[in-house]
């Protein structure tokens, strides 16, 4: 039963990860580019969902369609305007940038919030009880959110317009530009959504884990882990990713201590880069 | 975009060449060594220069905001007073603060760099054990007097150095009074459960609590460390549940501790005992919790409710936490108090050494004897104070209650 | 071209010897900096330049050499023989971790590579007493003044950067060289023409591991104290690529400069602006990669601008 708990613990983790690394697949997936910017963006979310919450009383998960829309905006004018100057350059030059940017923003919120830890705290519930299991449900709520996310961004990307190019720039971007795809506007495009996705899941994170830039890092590496794991660019490919690393790590500190759980899980992420680079769900990203 | 491999010249990095130099290269490094060299000519104004790296970004900036404002705290009160006395004469002091940005080695370069460039007199620690047992080997080289207001390990002032000065009494000085005080409330044989963050201070303390818990014939039933950083507890929190323990024991900073709090709900355990090292006697602990803050126990170097008096500038405990609550608008919490305790600790050196002599006052530290506003102070022969003793409390109707020392009680262990 | 080395070798003997000699605790702080960038910058190179690999790694390898060799220290070996096995022990982890991660490449390269650093942080923390887990380790100090200290370690650092220096010059020159070339313009096309890419490759990361665990425990010492997040650090392996971008990719001289440039630069900003250092650091990347891409040493040499633009 005890294992039971355990495995449950790890689906609720899981979800809340696969929500983690879905900007970041989508943005390293079809752009090519390891956005080192995404745990910072997480972070400014949760800041956002923060100052919404205790300024006007706004519920995380409301104050998550206006982030998701300036995410969306902000996220777009950098690809467009700055990234895009390095786009032919070598993986090295654009991943520095991206290191530079997200030193810049990183450094700005800390001057600006203080390395303080934020939190979001909600009227506390009960936990949910069935059987000997229990579920936290500030935890399962925010992972329902997480899901309903990744699930309505994947319907997103298949049936509407701006989705399908996305689709086709990943899958061949000089065939996409051939059938008259504008590859840069889409590259803009799925930056925007990316970053969009990256302040969602800051906002959902928000009641749940504490908010200080400190914490971006972590939320980086988490995101890549799941990417690799899953197979970049594909939104099941992340809920695979997510739900393996949330079962590996949840089991792994049950058996090892929860010290080695972060072991544990570079370890599983070599492990995948060296013997299945292409994830779970096989959709390998450009090299 | 497509074939990286192709696109390599945008970047130069096609033919490795050796030197390709120029005039024009010449004419920049020489520049930047003059912009340096223009830096190096400086004036001695008549101040007491007392260099403090603080960790004002990064993970540990909540913590060196508070070192600040006790540091500030105290350069005023004494600046107002017309400076600190020394010989004949009174001299002001000046804080001279850097930012290490919660990252020890550079911590340590500033700590060099504040001595031989800024040419600081002495030196108050950067924050936590690990940083100040980095930064006593400097202090040392140089022979610099160091004052640490926040390292209570003893493996910080093993190493023979006869310039540091510690403020925290050693941590088993926070475990025994505690476990003594749980030990009414457990049985004979009590279960344990230890989680301890893996960073110096945290398990230190737990292993303290070891040696406390086998002393006293309980058993340890659960004892694992979780990493720096992590965000998720629940798997090591569904072991302890599985344990059955009687005495829940949790070391890790504020933020570790509210979260272990939260998911302990979310995983329904309890115990009759829980007691975490050192968040709850921070507010935020107490706000973000909540109820769930009730009854955890604690044990701190100092509490606003106690009742020193003392031969300091502040005069008594109860006169520090006006001065402080008139200056910053909330109460002290042990941070801030140890850190004006350093200058204190300074002030009192200088004065009987009768100079800013680095040797006169190191000496003077050593045989310091007095009584303060944080309690009496006096230190070993390894530099630690062991002189007060830390006050054990419990979060009760959401305040703190303290439990010991008898003189300041004002509750009993729920 | 035959000048140009000359002058780069006056310049940096001159100023180290110049240093060395009249500088105070200070300055000589300041260039061991430079000098620690420099050959972490250029030993970076040879797998990051020459051969075109983006490493990540080099934090791995840096953390690795200043553990072996505290440790070591710990159980009684010398300093000195603690540095070389240090740099030793380097270079053999690299060719064996060579073995599995140089069959990725890309992006899929730097991120394994900079997860070796996280993994060996994790190991190393859970390493209990031997390693001394999340408390550190403390070295001994050296029984000479602070200022011989200052002296002894821009020199241990220089003559890194000075030995990593001259075998960038002579892999320049040699058929090694040429063959890491082919590897990093094309590398389906070498293995076809017969170049033995692996052993290649994983010779050229062990290599620069060298220098990158020599550094490391050189550090060790330098600092008296080492923990896992110190010397673990990401930074360890973004400032090596930064000054190298800074300086100019794949040049002897580039690391150079770019070590001079970063190490000023963050001289500067300390000074200035006490809260908003990483604010101005960042700053400075995103400016160099968008503005100078070809770092310093492709700003100042129009002669080689035009000689590349005929060749």
């Amino acid at each position: 039963m005890v294992f039971l708990q355990v495995l449950l613990n790890g689906l609720l983790l899981g979800g809340i990860y696969a929500c983690i690394g879905a900007g970041f697949s989508l943005v390293w997936g079809v752009v090519n580019i390891i956005n080192i910017l995404h745990g910072s963006f997480i972070v400014l979310g949760g800041y956002g969902a923060w100052y919404a919450y205790t300024h006007w009383g706004v519920h995380p998960f409301v104050a998550l369609l206006p982030l998701g829309v300036l995410g969306y905006a902000g996220g777009w004018l950098l690809q467009q305007y700055v990234i895009r100057h390095v786009m032919a350059a070598k993986v090295l030059v654009t991943l520095t940038l991206t290191f530079g940017l997200n030193l810049l923003l990183n450094n700005l919120m800390t001057f600006g919030f203080s390395a303080d830890f934020r939190k979001v705290v909600l009227p506390s519930q009960e936990p949910i009880s069935w059987a000997a299991l229990t579920l936290p449900t500030d935890r399962t709520l925010s992972m329902v959110a997480a899901v309903a996310v990744v699930v309505l961004t994947h319907t997103l990307m298949t049936r509407t317009m701006l989705g399908r190019s996305i689709v086709a720039v990943r899958m061949d971007p000089q065939a996409a530009q051939l059938m008259g795809v504008d590859v840069p506007r889409t590259f803009a495009a799925t930056f925007g959504l990316g970053t969009s996705l990256a302040l969602i899941a800051g906002a959902i994170l928000s009641p749940i884990f504490p908010i200080s830039p400190v914490v971006a890092d972590g939320y980086l590496a988490k995101a890549f882990i799941v990417c690799v794991l899953g197979g970049l660019g594909s939104l099941p490919g992340v809920l695979a990713g997510g739900v393996l690393l949330g079962v590996v790590e949840s089991v792994g500190s049950y058996f090892l201590g929860s010290s080695h759980a972060l072991t544990l899980s570079y370890v599983l992420l070599l492990a995948f880069l060296l013997l299945r680079p292409q994830g779970l769900m096989g959709k390998k990203g450009f090299e | 975009m497509f074939k990286r491999s192709n696109r390599l010249h945008a970047l130069g990095g096609a033919m490795p060449r050796a030197g390709a130099f120029g005039r024009r290269g010449l004419l920049l490094t020489t520049a930047m060594l003059g912009l340096g060299l223009a830096q190096m000519v400086r004036g001695q104004t008549q101040t007491i220069r007392i260099g403090a790296p603080l960790p004002m970004t990064g993970a540990l900036s909540p913590e060196g905001l508070r070192l600040k404002q006790g540091n500030d705290l105290w350069a005023e009160t004494v600046n107002k007073a017309g400076g600190i006395k020394v010989g004949g004469s009174r001299t002001k002091v000046e804080m001279v603060y850097v930012d290490y940005q919660s990252n020890t080695p550079k911590a340590v370069q500033l700590i060099d760099k504040l001595i031989t460039q800024d040419k600081v007199d002495f030196i108050f620690s950067p924050f936590g054990s690990g940083a100040t047992k980095a930064s006593s080997s400097v202090t040392e080289k140089n022979g610099v007097p160091n004052i640490a207001a926040t390292a209570s390990s003893v493996e910080v002032f093993d190493q023979g150095h006869k310039y540091i000065f510690g403020l925290l009494t050693p941590n088993n000085t926070l475990i025994e009074p505690t476990s003594e005080l749980a030990s009414a409330r457990l049985p004979a044989h009590a279960r344990v459960a230890v989680l301890a963050r893996n960073d110096l201070f945290p398990t230190a303390v737990a292993n303290e609590l070891e040696k406390a818990v086998k002393k006293r014939g309980y058993e340890i039933v659960y004892n694992e460390k979780y990493a720096i950083g992590a965000l998720d507890h629940a798997g090591a929190l569904v072991q302890i549940k599985a344990a059955k323990p009687d005495w829940i024991f949790v070391s890790g900073y504020t933020n570790d501790l509210i979260l272990v709090r939260k998911q302990m709900k979310d995983a329904g355990l309890n115990a009759p005992v829980v007691t975490m090292i050192t968040g709850p006697s921070y507010r935020e602990f107490v706000e973000s919790l909540g109820p769930l803050a009730e009854n955890v126990s604690s044990a701190v170097w100092w509490h606003p409710a106690s009742k020193y008096v003392g031969t300091d500038i502040f005069g008594s405990t109860a006169k520090y936490v006006e001065t402080f609550k008139a200056r910053f608008g909330t109460e002290p919490d042990y941070a801030n108090a140890v850190a004006s305790l350093s200058g204190v600790v300074l002030q009192a050196a200088i004065e009987k050494a009768g100079s800013v002599d680095r040797t006169a006052v190191r000496d003077q530290l050593a045989k310091l004897k007095m009584e303060t506003f944080f309690g009496p102070v006096a230190f070993d022969e390894k530099g630690m104070v062991n002189s007060y003793l830390p006050p054990v409390f419990q979060i009760q109707g959401g305040k703190t209650a303290v439990l010991y020392p008898p003189a300041i009680a004002t509750g009993k262990l729920r | 071209m035959k000048l140009n080395k000359s002058v780069f070798w006056v310049i940096f003997v001159g100023s180290v010897a110049l240093l060395t000699v009249v500088g105070d605790n200070y300055w000589l702080r300041i260039g061991t900096t430079v000098a620690l960038y420099a050959a972490l910058a250029s030993s970076w190179n040879i797998i990051g330049g020459f051969t075109g690999y983006p490493s990540f790694a080099t934090a791995a390898f840096f953390g690795l050499g200043a553990y072996a060799s505290a440790i070591g220290q710990m159980h009684g070996i010398p300093m000195a023989l603690a540095w070389s096995l240090a740099a030793l022990i380097g270079g053999v982890f690299a060719l064996l971790l060579g073995l599995g991660l140089l069959r990725l490449r890309g992006h899929y390269f730097a991120v394994a590579s900079l997860v070796v650093a996280e993994l060996f942080r994790e190991l190393i923390t859970g390493g209990g007493d031997f390693t001394g887990g999340g408390m550190g380790l403390n070295l001994a100090l050296l029984p000479i003044s602070s200022l011989a200290q200052a002296r002894l370690f821009l020199l241990a650092f220089s003559a890194l950067a000075a030995l990593s220096a001259l075998l960038s010059l002579w892999i320049i020159g040699s058929r090694f060289g040429v063959a890491l070339r082919c590897i990093e313009q094309n590398e389906d096309a070498a293995a076809m023409v017969g170049v033995a890419v692996t052993r290649h490759k994983a010779l050229a990361l062990a290599l620069s591991a060298v220098f990158a665990s020599a550094a490391g425990a050189v550090y060790a010492n330098w600092l008296n104290y080492i923990d896992p997040s110190d010397v673990f650090n990401v930074l360890l392996s973004v400032k090596p690529i930064v000054t190298a971008l800074l300086g100019g990719v794949g040049t002897v001289v580039g690391p150079f400069a770019g070590a001079v440039a970063l190490a000023g630069l963050e001289e500067l900003v300390i000074k200035g602006a006490l809260d908003l250092n990483g604010v101005f650091l960042g700053l400075a990347i995103v400016l160099l990669i968008l503005f100078l891409p070809r770092g310093v040493m492709g700003f100042l040499s129009p002669a080689r601008r035009a000689r590349k633009a005929s060749t």
